[in-house]
């Protein structure tokens, strides 16, 4: 009997089906580069005013919560207004040039628009206010902000990573008085954890229900 | 115009066959409610349509193997293109200056005031980071009592509906508010020196003390100008007001009023009306006998109804009158003699504790009669109290349309400014309003919409919508509030009492116009933040006394009556040429043809047009018919029967030499003879949902008789509409859904709803218990308190950013109400009892839904809920098929208006807005869950009971929807489910729904039980 397919026909086959394999591949990197978070990890990201975190908060020692007045309220730590910033740049550096947005802006009432660093999808409902409640520290999530003269992501912030927290969280807790402080570290973490989740009331049984993030 | 082409599932509505109806419940077994006069027939049209889950898919689904290979194909193609960008870089704009008080994230609530045919309901208006995004009943202002109607919910898309009217238009021209104010004072100056001769100002129904004021200065600087009343509502011109305590009334007798829907006071009256309807231990069990020509909400809500023509109901309040004042024996009256009997006995056994109410669509006669068996019986200032009317009239001359139509006619009118009126849709047709329009010369129109009025003024300006302007208002019982803005003007627009300031020469600043007014009782800054913070100005004198000092003019005795000895003879004597011209019906006693009487009635969901473009209205299944997007003419099934008409049957009415097209619909429970057709449809200008919907029922209508034409002839056209109408949407098929049991049963068998139950409270199960945590989420929807008023379903559509979807997809079934309302009918077509059930998500503890999902995209979660995650689901619908009670929602299309800024800016940030492919349902309104939940985490403590409240049952008037923690025993909704009358739907299924209903408790007259209910 006759080969059914001849060589020929099994070539072409053959090709056609790498085809289809090299193309589906390729489909998957070019979808995941194109969901990819616009803002890379690490990376720093331009602003409108060079606004260094590692000037004032490493060199000056302002608190995150001059700045992010509702962290410990609200879902959104906040923004600071304009006239946070003119509390002292009305009298400091005001001729330099790089703070020549700030008081256009502020002289004229168009607000500045910041590029947004840390994004989450719309379908996540994060909240500031309850990880500060609970011990998290800023630190664990946004890293050495301290040292960053252009703010840069410092998570992927991937839901695996947020699991990965809400599972074990005693890795994680903090004494509240130390939250702020970015270069605390526990002598026996693990330890501290334990007795933390009792302290702070941390129910594990809810923190992996789709519903305590997504709405 | 709706289209004329058959409509795909008409094909079972065609076979109602009424001897076969009766034949059937003749021979009851099984369950005795029907929804639809087609499955009273149980027709097979109406089966097949039932058993497909989506039944709409059935017509789409005819793809043959290669189409949907090509299809997936194209498909996954586009996917790809569509992905081809990251998402999009986002920003951060900080405030420049923080507003006061303001926490980035948090939402804050601000008292404001809406206001309906001018009377003030107080509501709280969430507010967003500056943006409105809901709106809440204010539990300190007393026409709210922390509850709300649909249209106060629906303000919300008003405010932000991207149809507004955006620009000052000169013309067909955009111009500005500089223009517009130096025309306007340009044309008012000439007017200083003659007087104000033919210079006219028309506004709405208006309680507003500032706009008064402006009002009366403005007669008092042109003597010679008027001022006039474009009230398509009919009530303005009524020189007393009525204002009944329903809580303290055993016995309600209600000649043709839908008090439970009144405009200025309908929530508060629901609220009253069901707490004298408690049929548990140490409750007040209070019956309600309606007489009425067309189902109404109250009418569903009635122990006894008497579906009676709107001409007669006059003879009918003489009767009684008669029989209560003269006694003797009532029961020979021919047609309805037992029931006046009855009632008469009813009331006479409660003096001073029975109400009887008229309806506001009911001529004179029937006001002096409800008012003088009131009397009689010893009510007044018990449970009714007589005031005069908060509206405003002017002083001198005729204040109505008719008479400035009149003037324009004659040429008097030279400059005329309408604020906020659309008299060129809601004139009446015998008015000619838009050709008296042209013979003025100069017009000015303040409006909301670029609407009808609008576009044939000269001038037009848009209107501050009430969350943009400052104002006030006073409620039903004459409590001031402040109405004080929301959000800066999204288009540069004014306010009507800026308005008249620019007319006045006063300063064009609404805070400075409202202040001023208010000065002399709020008159430091401390006074006047407290009354804008509460809502309500508590100090204020013009509130009507609640015990009743306005009574003393209330002594109309029986011999003053009207009295009427033959029906169809009676010539009404009104107090007034006003009242009578705006209240009277026709009553010539010469209807021609077959007797048949047409009734105008505001749409119950869109009003009289000033709501007809917001789509969550139009989308909502109206009350008792649940149609939507569409008016229809009304008519009862032994009129259809003689004309051989089928629902949606096209019919030309005529009347008084006019005529106007629409489809039929027919309605149980209409009266015989009565046809009935609703305002606010055949809408031009209106803007995009709008245009186009509808027939136009002002057609038809006329200035003398607004609410009645005897003269009508209808006629069948052959043609067929097409109309979504929702009535067999999600029907729960053969089981046995609702309870309801008469006070006599429950009393004597307190267990009865749940006495044929086949299991227990939980019954057998393969599926293990879910381990308890500390909250266990459950919720109780009282169906003796539901009223069917739907405030729920639009409530729960702005909270959780339900998108509205449009006839066509209506008409497939797939309209997205997470939270619907089932109505259910009792008894024979021509007067059947009616009953609402609002069904949102069960939460069933064993979901069979969950069961059936391939991607675990719906779960439950450790405190009971059945949640729904969007991100995972990828839409199989498995889920939908699964679920019993038909709660399930799916996104078949992009419904969600994703680009539009205004809905961008209106929808509740706290929710995620789903995208095509989805399915959604009720999540308890989780956000408000969570948001609890991280508060009381915050200091480690528990929720307390009444710390969540879901967005139905806050805007439940009557109370009806309980939520909280079920394993809380002290908790409300533990103790309600505690009730005997507890029942679970489809409990026999073993789902543990976490939603159950308590038993709707009748309270019929053992003397009128084996006749008509």
């Amino acid at each position: 009997m006759a080969q059914l397919f001849s060589k020929r026909f099994s070539f072409w086959f053959q090709l056609c089906l790498l085809a289809v394999a090299i193309s589906f591949v390729s489909w998957v990197f070019l979808w995941r580069w194109a969901m990819a978070n616009p803002v890379g990890v690490h990376d720093p990201v331009e602003q409108v005013v060079p606004f260094s975190h590692k000037h004032h908060v490493g060199d000056d020692g302002i608190d995150c919560r001059y700045c992010h007045q509702s962290v410990e309220q609200s879902a959104f730590a906040g923004i600071p207004p304009l006239s946070t910033c003119m509390t002292c740049h009305s009298q400091l550096y005001t001729h330099q040039e790089m703070l020549a947005p700030l008081l256009t802006a502020f002289d004229s009432g168009v607000p500045l628009h910041w590029q947004r660093v840390y994004k989450l999808p719309d379908f996540v409902y994060f909240n500031h206010g309850i990880h500060v409640a609970k011990g998290i520290g800023c630190a664990s999530c946004h890293g050495q902000v301290d040292e960053m003269p252009l703010m840069a992501r410092n998570e992927h912030l991937t839901m695996q990573w947020c699991l990965a927290c809400h599972r074990d969280p005693a890795r994680h807790l903090r004494p509240r008085d130390q939250e702020f402080n970015l270069h605390w570290h526990a002598k026996d973490q693990l330890a501290l954890g334990t007795v933390l989740m009792r302290k702070y009331h941390i129910d594990t049984r809810r923190l992996t229900d789709c519903s305590t993030c997504h709405r | 115009m709706p289209s004329m082409t058959p409509a795909t599932h008409a094909a079972f509505e065609g076979r109602v066959d009424p001897a076969a109806i009766r034949v059937k419940l003749a021979n009851q077994r099984g369950p005795r409610f029907w929804r639809s006069l087609e499955e009273l027939a149980d027709s097979e049209g109406f089966r097949a349509w039932l058993r497909s889950e989506h039944p709409a898919i059935a017509e789409a689904a005819s793809l043959d193997r290669r189409d949907f290979l090509k299809l997936l194909g194209a498909s996954l193609a586009l996917a790809g293109l569509a992905g081809c960008s990251h998402p999009p870089r986002s920003q951060i704009v900080p405030y420049v200056h923080k507003p006061v008080g303001q926490v980035d994230g948090l939402p804050r609530y601000f008292a404001t005031t809406l206001t309906r045919n001018g009377y003030a309901r107080g509501v709280l208006v969430r507010n967003d980071m500056g943006r409105p995004t809901k709106v809440e009943g204010n539990p300190q202002h007393p026409a709210s009592l922390g509850s709300t109607d649909i249209f106060a919910q629906a303000a919300i898309l008003q405010l932000w509906d991207p149809d507004r009217s955006q620009s000052v238009m000169r013309g067909d021209s955009v111009a500005t508010w500089d223009d517009f104010a130096a025309a306007l004072t340009e044309r008012v100056a000439h007017f200083h020196a003659n007087r104000g001769d033919g210079l006219r100002v028309l506004v709405g129904p208006t309680t507003s003390p500032t706009l008064i004021a402006q009002l009366a200065v403005f007669e008092k600087r042109f003597p010679g100008a008027r001022w006039h009343v474009d009230d398509p509502a009919g009530i303005a011109g009524r020189n007393e007001f009525a204002r009944y305590r329903f809580d303290r009334a055993k016995v309600i007798v209600s000649l043709d009023a839908d008090f439970l829907s009144d405009p200025a006071a309908g929530v508060r009256y629901s609220r009253d009306f069901i707490a004298a309807r408690n049929p548990e231990d140490g409750g007040v069990m209070s019956r309600l006998y309606v007489v009425e020509p067309t189902p109404s909400v109250t009418g569903s809500m009635a122990d006894h109804r008497l579906p009676l023509a709107s001409r007669d109901i006059e003879t009918f309040a003489a009767q009684l009158a008669a029989r209560l004042e003269s006694g003797g024996d009532a029961t020979t009256i021919s047609g309805y003699g037992r029931w006046i009997e009855a009632v008469a006995r009813d009331l006479d056994a409660n003096r001073g504790a029975c109400t009887v109410v008229a309806g506001d669509s009911q001529p004179e006669p029937v006001h002096a009669f409800a008012r003088s068996m009131n009397q009689l019986l010893g009510n007044v200032g018990r449970t009714v109290e007589y005031a005069p009317s908060l509206l405003a009239n002017p002083a001198n001359g005729d204040g109505s349309l008719a008479a400035l139509t009149d003037d324009m006619r004659a040429g008097k009118v030279d400059t005329l400014l309408m604020l906020g009126v659309n008299p060129a849709y809601d004139a009446s047709a015998d008015m000619d309003f838009v050709a008296a329009l042209r013979r003025v010369p100069h017009t000015f129109h303040l409006g909301l919409y670029f609407d009808e009025t609008g576009r044939r003024a000269a001038w037009h300006v848009p209107q501050a919508h009430e969350l943009e302007a400052w104002g006030d208002a006073l409620a039903f019982d004459g409590t001031a509030s402040i109405a004080q803005p929301l959000i800066a003007p999204l288009y540069d627009g004014h306010a009507a009492i800026e308005v008249m300031a620019l007319l006045l020469g006063d300063s064009v600043d609404g805070h400075a116009v409202v202040r001023r007014q208010w000065q002399s009782q709020l008159a430091d800054h401390k006074a006047w933040n407290e009354a804008l913070q509460a809502g309500v100005i508590t100090n204020d004198a013009s509130k009507l006394n609640p015990g009743g000092a306005s009574n003393g003019s209330a002594t109309t005795s029986m011999s003053s009556l009207p009295r009427k000895r033959e029906p169809g003879v009676f010539s009404p004597t009104p107090k007034s040429p006003r009242s009578g011209a705006s209240r009277g019906v026709r009553n010539d006693g010469q209807s021609k043809g077959e007797g048949l009487e047409l009734l105008f009635r505001p749409d119950p969901t869109i009003g009289h047009g000033e709501w007809s473009n917001n789509g969550w209205l139009q989308e909502l299944p109206k009350p008792l018919t649940q149609l939507t997007w569409d008016n229809v003419v009304l008519v009862s099934p032994a009129l259809a029967k003689r004309k051989g008409l089928r629902n949606f049957d096209g019919v030309e009415l005529r009347s008084g030499g006019r005529a106007l097209r629409g489809p039929v619909w027919i309605m149980p429970g209409q009266a015989e003879r009565s046809v009935t057709i609703h305002f606010g449809y055949g809408r031009t200008q209106a803007g995009r949902v709008a245009n186009g919907q509808g027939f136009d029922a002002y057609v038809l209508r006329t200035k003398d008789f607004p609410w009645l034409a005897t003269d009508l002839e209808i006629i069948p056209t052959g043609e067929r509409y097409e109309i979504a109408q929702t009535q067999h949407h999600f029907a729960i098929e053969g089981r046995d859904p609702l309870r309801v049991g008469t006070l006599d049963e429950f009393r004597t068998d307190p267990g009865f709803a749940t006495a044929h139950d086949r299991y227990g409270e939980k019954p057998p199960s393969l599926y293990p218990d879910y381990p308890k945590a500390d909250y266990a989420w459950g919720m109780s929807i009282d169906l003796n308190a539901c009223i069917g008023c739907k405030a729920c379903t639009i409530a729960c559509q702005a909270e959780n950013n339900i998108p509205i979807v449009g006839k066509e997809q209506v008409r497939r079934g797939r309209e997205m109400h997470w939270i619907r309302v089932d109505r259910y009918y009792d008894g024979d077509g021509a007067n059947p009892a009616s009953y609402s059930q609002p069904v949102p998500c069960m939460m069933c503890e064993h979901a069979p839904c969950e069961v059936v999902c391939p991607v675990d995209a719906t779960v439950h979660d450790a405190e009971g809920l059945n949640v729904q995650v969007y991100n995972r689901c990828v839409g199989t619908r498995f889920c939908s098929n699964n679920c019993p009670y038909k709660v399930r929602r799916f996104n078949f299309m992009q419904y969600a208006d994703k680009r539009t800024p205004q809905y961008m800016a209106m929808r509740n940030p706290q929710v995620t807005v789903r995208r095509r492919g989805v399915m959604e349902k009720c999540t308890y309104c989780i956000q408000r869950i969570e948001t609890a939940h991280i508060e009381a985490d915050k200091h480690s403590r528990r929720i307390r009971d009444g710390e969540i409240v879901t967005a139905c049952q806050a805007a439940c008037p009557t109370q009806a929807i309980r939520f909280g923690d079920i394993a809380d025993k002290a908790s409300g909704v533990a103790k309600a489910k505690a009730s005997p009358r507890n029942y679970a739907m489809l409990n026999e299924l073993g789902t543990r729904p976490r939603t159950t209903y308590l038993a709707r408790i009748r309270n019929p007259n053992p003397a009128l039980e084996d006749g008509e209910s």
